[in-house]
């Protein structure tokens, strides 16, 4: 890949040492990496070196990474992957809900923040997902849009309406995590946000009609986040 | 009862000494020596034993007292009117008398009765008092330990986070020239210098907070263990520049070497993150009198002086700092351990910057 090509990603982190192995590993994969240690500087850097994603770590010194997350999205819609430690879920799920596109829980293994980093990019490069796709490709799985159909493996699933609406929203992000906010106000409508339950009846049902292998399930549940839909197929 | 009998005597003991007299002394006298045994009687027993008394003081001065004497018969209609005068006057008196009595015991036993309450509701507030601190004390403990927690959980993850990040990314085989190989391979060094660093300093807080913390004296040469510090943290120190200044005429230490190194790696872990890229970080030891005193300055930010007590306690970072908080609480507990002393100031006077960290040691004898 010639140096004109290579797409620019910033890593917002505080630690030098994790920013060093991420420089390196991003390096490696034909990326042009920008580092900045703060979220003032990360929000600046955003600005002037139009990166195509963002690694953004939520503990930062001097601001709050959602807050960071909020003001890079009051004028671009770049995509953000989020770092937390595991027990800042709340934060994660704000940072999800204010904008970023995706989460990884440190310590992280770097091919999986990458396999991350390609979904999100690919999302940035191919749809800006809403002008929607009339038929959506996961995997095997197929969702005709236009025509309320959905198949696995050529085999036709029957749906309830609000089915098809849940699988719909997730088969058009492929391999992203939407939040149950996202999920319940897309799908039943602006008034709802917190009814969980529903969603945990819906998955289930879901799951079944799609016959899926509770190993690799196709519909990712992410614990107090939300849900994923991935190609088991694929590797990550 | 005992009332009642102390007025019939009191009657007899009136009538005994004035039956000698009765031809010299008035009605009225006799009359209100009488009156004496009723009143008694009143205060001490109350109604009945009143009533009693006044009825036997009547009694007896109608027969002893008004004539004819003996008999009870009167000879004189004044005589009549004095006994049934005194009849009432006795009677109103010992019920006023005894109605008082009462009144005053009920009020004796109503303050007892408060006293008791008093006692009572004052041993209640000290009880709650004893529970509200132990309370106080059980959640400094809780504080403390969720804030031991909340410190080595970040402190452990940090490091953790950058060698999985590695590691797992060499695992998959990236395509690396040799130079990024080794820079990656020596954060993971470094990584796990820094988590053993760690676990002996956390090793060090359960001693100090087991109370075992006994050091080991022996005779410390402290050129020999601050140069040998400064080359074992060579990759630490690297960004900067570091001077040791040890006279060789320095006395031994009467110290733990162990400890004393481990302070001595705390403070040039501290210096190294604070300075910036190439500053001069200086250890400086020299003896005054019975004391050896030892110096680690760096050209960092520096400390507030409104913080320079606290940075000694355990989990106080400075702000936005990735240390463990623990590090300078335990360079102290170390220091005085050893009767020794550890303080904080600028590292330069005229404008304040950078840190200097001093500590003492006593000088082996």
């Amino acid at each position: 890949m010639s140096n004109a090509a290579k797409e620019t990603v910033l890593v917002v982190e505080d630690t030098p040492a994790i920013a060093r192995a991420l420089r390196a590993a991003l390096e490696a994969r034909g990326y042009r990496p920008v580092l900045a240690l703060t979220g003032q500087q990360g929000i600046d850097a955003a600005a002037t070196s139009e990166p195509a994603a963002i690694i953004l770590d939520l503990g930062l010194p001097d601001m709050d990474g959602t807050e960071v997350c909020t003001r890079i999205r009051g004028w671009s819609d770049v995509p953000i992957i989020v770092l937390t430690v595991d027990d800042a879920e709340n934060r994660k799920v704000a940072a999800l809900d204010l904008g970023a596109d995706d989460y990884v829980t440190k310590p992280f293994s770097t091919p999986e923040l990458l396999a991350r980093l390609r979904v999100a990019l690919r999302r940035r490069r191919g749809d800006p997902a809403l002008p929607a796709d009339p038929v959506l490709e996961v995997g095997d799985l197929v969702v005709d849009v236009a025509h309320h159909r959905v198949s696995v493996a050529g085999a036709d699933v029957d749906l309830t309406p609000k089915e098809f609406a849940f699988l719909a929203l997730l088969a058009r992000h492929p391999g992203r995590v939407l939040t149950h906010r996202t999920i319940l106000q897309s799908v039943w409508g602006p008034e709802y946000g917190t009814e969980t339950q529903y969603l945990r009846v819906y998955a289930s049902q879901l799951r079944k009609k799609l016959h899926d292998d509770p190993v690799r399930p196709r519909l990712v549940t992410e614990p107090g986040v939300g849900y994923r839909l991935v190609d088991p197929g694929a590797h990550p | 009862m005992g009332a009642t009998v102390l007025g019939a005597l009191l009657v007899v003991v009136a009538a005994v000494v004035l039956i000698p007299f009765r031809g010299q002394t008035s009605t009225a006298t006799d009359a209100l020596v009488l009156m004496v045994p009723v009143v008694a009687a009143a205060w001490i027993g109350g109604r009945r034993s009143a009533l009693v008394t006044a009825a036997l003081a009547t009694v007896t001065l109608e027969v002893e007292f008004l004539p004819p004497y003996g008999t009870f018969k009167l000879d004189l209609f004044d005589d009549a009117v004095a006994l049934v005068v005194f009849a009432a006057v006795a009677l109103a008196v010992g019920t006023l008398v005894a109605l008082e009595g009462e009144r005053r015991e009920l009020a004796e036993r109503r303050a007892d009765k408060i006293e008791a309450l008093y006692e009572q509701q004052r041993s209640l507030q000290q009880e709650q008092e004893r529970l509200a601190a132990e309370k106080r004390a059980l959640e400094l403990i809780g504080d403390y330990r969720s804030a031991l927690l909340r410190s080595v959980s970040h402190d452990l993850r940090t490091p953790l986070a950058t060698i999985r990040a590695v590691t797992s990314d060499l695992q998959v085989g990236a395509d690396y020239d040799d130079a990024t190989r080794k820079e990656l391979l020596d954060l993971v060094v470094d990584e796990t210098e820094r988590l053993d660093r760690l676990v002996t300093n956390l090793l060090s807080l359960s001693r100090i907070e087991a109370g075992s913390l006994e050091p080991e004296r022996q005779a410390v040469a402290l050129d020999e263990l601050l140069s040998a510090r400064v080359r074992k943290l060579n990759r630490l120190l690297r960004d900067v520049r570091v001077q040791v200044d040890v006279p060789f005429t320095l006395p031994l230490a009467d110290a733990d070497y162990t400890l004393v190194d481990q302070v001595v790696t705390n403070l040039l872990e501290n210096a190294a993150r604070h300075s910036p890229s190439g500053g001069l970080v200086r250890v400086r030891a020299r003896a005054h009198e019975q004391w050896i005193e030892v110096a680690v300055s760096d050209h960092g930010p520096g400390i507030d002086p409104r913080e320079r007590d606290r940075i000694f306690e355990p989990f106080q970072r400075g702000e936005g700092s990735t240390s463990s908080g623990v590090g300078l609480a335990i360079c102290k507990a170390i220091v005085e351990a050893h009767g020794g002393s550890i303080a904080v100031r600028a590292t330069t006077v005229e404008q304040p910057s950078g840190a200097t960290f001093v500590f003492t040691l006593p000088v082996h004898r």
